[in-house]
């Protein structure tokens, strides 16, 4: 292990390391721009000289491999005045477009100047050269040739991670321009990666353009829901409304990146949410109060339960359902209910897409979750929706906003068999429209939990905001409607729930939400 | 003086193979087949032949960068992109005697166990490309390059490659890039070329006069070589003399030669009767000379020495009544045009050099100008992947601490002296 | 108007090929090639050769806008390039410029209405020795003055 000293301390670190990341150890920050963990070091942009003893020339720490013995200052007046130099070259064509450019805020520019900066411009208005502005690119991508600082990071993402190289470096020297080619749109499933890794304006996010400034956003961290991958992303929020996606790191699950569709799942979270308890009568929707809606539904449950016995009784649970959640569900199902007519479907409307890096042709987050905890899919599935339709059930409790790839003719059809039908869902859709009795659950955004992915690792998703409108977390729906059927839960929230599975659950024996912890743990095979 | 490469340049047929064996082309290379690899590169490090690039590395120490493992084949790259202002040797060279060239490829190769070269030649030569290619042609039939050569058991394919206009791909890993397809950004170095060059394989980089040198080398032995300059620059140089002087062209050389001579006795002195204002004196990135300072040998140590470079054999000669900043501002606008654009300091410190000059030659020069150039090039001396910047920063610097009071008089008099000519 | 190589054009591409370890190498003889046959880079040239060479238009594209003779727009028939660096410019190089200019009434940059001139103004052509320089097309005219410039050019067909 090389010693390293910088800045007068000494830290040891592993062969191999950039001066750049050992220093990141002792907390030093060393600016940059062009270099990024996942991507091939360019070294171009400069701003990471530092002053390496025995070396004449300052050396860019990204690209310089600590050697045993090796000393480095960075906080020299060589070392400031070459990075504000650097910043000062950086700056001169940039326009100063902050006002209207959705970077402010997490600028990579605005924050150097601020801390090296602070200089006043020496160069003529007049001979800023101008490039190509407010372009369309393809993707989730808006792009401003302007603002670009050339780091290259965009051109080597698309050329390392996705391999399609629609963006590329034209012209030289100061004329030179990131660009497409005409004709040919970024057309890959990552472009949103895109506006994460510029440090400007350069590359922005089409969807998020001019929508909110940055500073009012708050950030937790959530999963995102879009498939099995349970790619780790910080959901961007102000108030209850989620304004955006980014991925959060996880070497484990999706490194740095999250895929496009994914990105755009916080509007379903935002719009057609179903914010009110509400009973159908005669048609029509009547509100009802939850005092007296779950109370109602336990019984009619119940009811039905006792009075053709359990079979004419059935549960739909959610792979979009935390394991938390599923499990509840599970013990209302068979044990409270008695009932063994529960299963899920992981199919969804839609094609089913996957590719060879993180997208998963499984839409949905906890399909696995609900195997592990003994709920079948599958054929299983299908012959309970077959009993439905043949006018065998009673009751039905069902979770989630549709009934696989039935469409709402088809789920509606189905619903008219069954006399009493309670959803615990977050979105208009097929079912809301069909069911008897609606309780509105708050999404992954408000509240918190676990998945687990198609890999069989554990993730938490943390509680952001409380539910929108009359939402309930659907963990308390499940507490209540089963202690009115006798359950005598004692639980206080989903991490005494996990107790309770890790405990009793085989897979998850051993696990805590401390072993869980930030990137997550694998289930035992 | 003996001359190692030109002796028989005027003749238009040294090209042709007839004509160069006649003249005992090859030979050399049988001899070196007689050698094993050790000792051949043993001899050029006796020659003290420094790269005639610009850089003036020794080529015999760059030679034993190559790793000693042989795993991994190696390759040699001919810089054949003469692109420095003021320099136009190696296309005498090439279009004089390609042979020379082809046999001191052979050789290199054999020496350094590579069995592919490329030789890259600027876009713009294209009739010395074609020359080249006759020239191989003509080397291949005759089992001088390809396969089992001259029955040794040694194969070599040797290719030319042309670039497309840009000066940059004259820095050895970004011509590297642009033989390998791509935009000609020179690389981060660690890796060397050695170890990591093109294609991903241990790769030397030489000029097309290092390698032409290699044939006589062999058959006079290094120290020979060596005895022909001085003592840390060995053999004789193919100088250009350009610019306002009676006799422009290249001369060849003792490295060790005079500069005041090469003006004044080789190339005839200054033309029109004028008197010397200025001298650059090894190609355009070089600090300038004033008259009093070039009665000094031209080999690089000395040239180092007084705060210049011989760089590649390119001197350019400035007579008196000649604007020093419309001079300058010739070069920056240069830089500007070559720059590549892959780190800051370059690309946006020379466009900027090339304002702030190009202003002052204009008369619109502002109090300050030439101390901003000055911080300017500060910021980009040192500071980026490849000696471009350098490159530029040099006649900026050297122009404005030799020259200063005509940057002082175009800002003061808001006009050039000079009427905005040459 | 498409873009793909005569045979003769083809059978050079894929000689090419032979010559390197790595498909992309050919990239930069390709674009020459293209020139050559299709008389300038067109939109067309670029999407024909990131074909034949297995990658993105735009990576072509990069590297065809890098290097100044590839030209991505039609060029007159004789494209007139004067050098206009420091060795050149102190024998003359500027007279010389302004005379073409006029002579063809066309700015550095611009061709003839009749498409037969493009006057462009070039960095060093590495010919000092014999400066003033000029290349027309690929040929290399040295040792230039006004007169010998008409000479040149007045005779081309």
């Amino acid at each position: 292990m090389p010693t390293l000293t910088i800045n007068g301390m000494t830290v040891d670190v592993p062969q191999g390391t950039s001066i750049l990341n050992a220093a990141k150890e002792v907390g030093v920050e060393i600016p940059h721009y062009c270099y990024h963990p996942k991507l091939s070091i360019a070294g171009n942009c400069r701003m990471c000289l530092v002053e390496v003893e025995k070396f004449p020339k300052l050396q860019t720490a990204c690209s310089t491999v600590v050697t045993d013995g090796m000393v480095v200052r960075t906080d020299t007046d060589k070392v400031r005045k070459a990075v504000t130099g650097v910043l000062e070259l950086m700056l001169i064509h940039h326009p100063i477009d902050c006002p209207i450019c959705d970077q402010a805020g997490e600028c990579g520019l605005q924050n150097y100047y601020m801390k090296f900066g602070l200089h006043k411009s020496r160069y003529a208005l007049e001979d800023k050269i101008h490039k190509k502005k407010v372009q369309e690119i393809g993707g989730q991508i808006v792009l401003d040739a302007e603002r670009c600082i050339l780091c290259s990071r965009c051109v080597r993402f698309l050329e390392e991670v996705t391999g399609t190289r629609e963006l590329h470096f034209f012209d030289r020297a100061d004329h030179s321009e990131i660009a497409i080619f005409p004709g040919k749109p970024l057309s890959n499933n990552y472009t949103g990666n895109l506006a994460d890794i510029c440090p400007v304006g350069a590359l922005t996010s089409k969807d998020f353009r001019f929508k909110c400034r940055v500073w009012f956003l708050k950030v937790f961290d959530s999963i995102c829901t879009g498939c099995s991958k349970g790619c780790n992303v910080d959901a961007h929020h102000k108030g209850d409304i989620l304004y955006r996606l980014k991925p959060r790191w996880n070497d484990a699950v999706n490194q740095a990146w999250m895929c496009d569709f994914g990105r755009l799942t916080y509007k379903a979270m935002n719009e057609a949410r179903l914010l009110t308890p509400f009973v159908r009568e005669e048609g029509a929707r009547k509100v009802a109060a939850w005092g007296s809606l779950l109370p109602d539904v336990a019984f009619r449950l119940k009811a039905a339960a006792d009075k053709g016995g359990p079979d004419r009784v059935a549960v739909i649970a959610s792979p979009q359902s935390s394991n938390e959640e599923l499990y509840l569900l599970r013990g209302l199902a068979t044990s409270l209910l008695g009932t063994k007519n529960l299963a899920f479907t992981h199919r969804v409307a839609g094609d089913g897409f996957a590719d060879d890096f993180l997208i998963q042709a499984d839409k949905n987050p906890n399909s696995r979750g609900a195997v592990l905890l003994g709920i079948p899919g599958g054929a299983a599935f299908d012959a309970l929706v077959s009993k439905i339709a043949g006018g065998g059930i009673d009751a039905l409790l069902v979770f989630g906003d549709a009934l696989g790839t039935l469409s709402e003719e088809e789920t509606a059809t189905l619903l008219a068999k069954v006399p009493f039908v309670a959803q615990v869902g977050t979105n208009e859709g097929p079912v809301s429209k069909a069911a008897t009795a609606v309780l509105p659950s708050a999404s992954v955004a408000e509240r918190g939990g676990t998945f687990t992915n198609h890999a069989g690792r554990v993730q938490r998703f943390r509680f952001g905001f409380p539910p929108r409108g009359k939402a309930r977390n659907p963990l308390e729906i499940l507490l209540s409607l089963g202690n009115r059927l006798g359950a005598g839960w004692t639980f206080s929230g989903e991490a005494s729930v996990f107790r309770a599975l890790a405990e009793s659950e085989a897979p998850f024996a051993g696990m805590s939400y401390d072993s869980i912890g930030m990137f997550g743990q694998e289930i035992k095979c | 003086m003996e001359k190692v490469l030109t002796t028989h340049f005027a003749n238009e047929r040294y090209r042709r193979l007839d004509t160069y064996r006649r003249y005992g082309g090859y030979e050399a290379l049988k001899k070196a087949f007689a050698m094993t690899p050790e000792e051949i590169i043993d001899e050029v490090k006796k020659a003290n032949l420094r790269g005639r690039g610009g850089a003036g590395f020794p080529a015999g120490v760059k030679w034993g960068f190559l790793p000693k493992d042989l795993s991994r084949p190696r390759v040699l790259v001919i810089n054949a992109d003469e692109g420095e202002p003021g320099t136009f040797k190696d296309r005498l060279i090439m279009s004089r005697g390609p042979h020379l060239l082809l046999e001191g490829i052979a050789i290199s190769c054999f020496a350094l166990r590579a069995h592919a070269c490329w030789i890259y030649i600027r876009g713009e030569f294209a009739r010395e490309a074609g020359i080249v290619d006759e020239a191989i042609a003509e080397a291949y039939a005759a089992g001088f390059l390809g396969k089992n050569i001259l029955e040794s058991g040694f194969d070599l394919d040797v290719t030319v490659h042309r670039g497309a206009g840009a000066y940059i791909c004259g820095e050895e890993t970004s011509l590297i890039n642009s033989l390998e397809g791509k935009r000609g950004w020179p690389r981060l170095k660690p890796p060397f070329p050695a170890s990591v060059g093109a294609f991903g394989l241990p790769t030397i980089v030489n000029n097309v006069e290092t390698i032409a040198d290699i044939p006589w080398i062999v058959t006079h032995g290094g120290e020979t070589f060596a005895g022909l300059g001085v003592e840390k620059n060995g053999g004789t140089r193919l100088i250009g003399v350009s610019g306002a002087v009676n006799r422009p062209g290249v001369y060849e050389l003792s490295a060790g030669v005079n500069l005041k001579e090469i003006i004044y006795h080789h190339a005839g002195g200054i033309r029109d009767g004028k008197a010397l204002k200025a001298v650059i004196p090894g190609g355009s990135s070089t600090p300038v000379l004033r008259p009093d300072e070039i009665d000094v040998s031209y080999d690089i140590e000395s040239m180092g020495k007084i705060g210049t470079m011989a760089g590649s054999g390119g001197v350019i000669v400035i007579p008196e009544g000649t604007c020093m900043v419309r001079s300058l501002s010739v070069l920056m606008n240069f830089y500007a045009h070559e720059s590549c654009g892959q780190c800051t300091p370059c690309r946006e410190g020379t466009g900027w050099l090339k304002k702030i000059v190009g202003r002052i030659e204009a008369g619109k020069g502002r109090q300050g100008d030439v101390e901003l150039i000055l911080d300017l090039c500060d910021n980009m001396m040192g500071r980026t992947i490849c000696p471009l910047a350098d490159a530029a920063v040099m006649p900026a610097q050297s122009f404005i601490w030799k020259f200063r009071e005509e940057f002082d008089r175009h800002i003061g008099e808001q006009k050039c002296p000079y009427g905005n000519r040459f | 108007m498409s873009a793909v190589f005569s045979e003769a054009g083809r059978a050079e591409f894929e000689r090419l090929l032979t010559r390197y370890p790595d498909r992309k190498a050919v990239i930069l003889p390709a674009l020459h090639l293209a020139q050559k046959e299709f008389g300038y880079v067109s939109d067309e040239a670029i999407v024909y050769i990131a074909g034949l060479v297995g990658t993105s238009p735009a990576e072509i594209e990069g590297v065809a806008t890098f290097y100044t003779m590839y030209n991505r727009k039609p060029v007159g028939k004789y494209h007139v390039q004067i050098c206009r660096n420091i060795s050149c410019s102190l024998l003359g190089a500027e007279h010389l410029i302004e005379h073409v200019s006029e002579k063809l009434g066309v700015r550095p940059g611009e061709t003839t209405p009749d498409g037969k001139f493009t006057l462009s103004t070039v960095e060093c052509l590495g010919s000092c020795g014999t400066a003033p320089v000029m290349q027309v097309n690929d040929e290399y005219h040295e040792n230039l003055t006004v007169e010998s410039i008409d000479r040149i050019l007045d005779p081309l067909p």
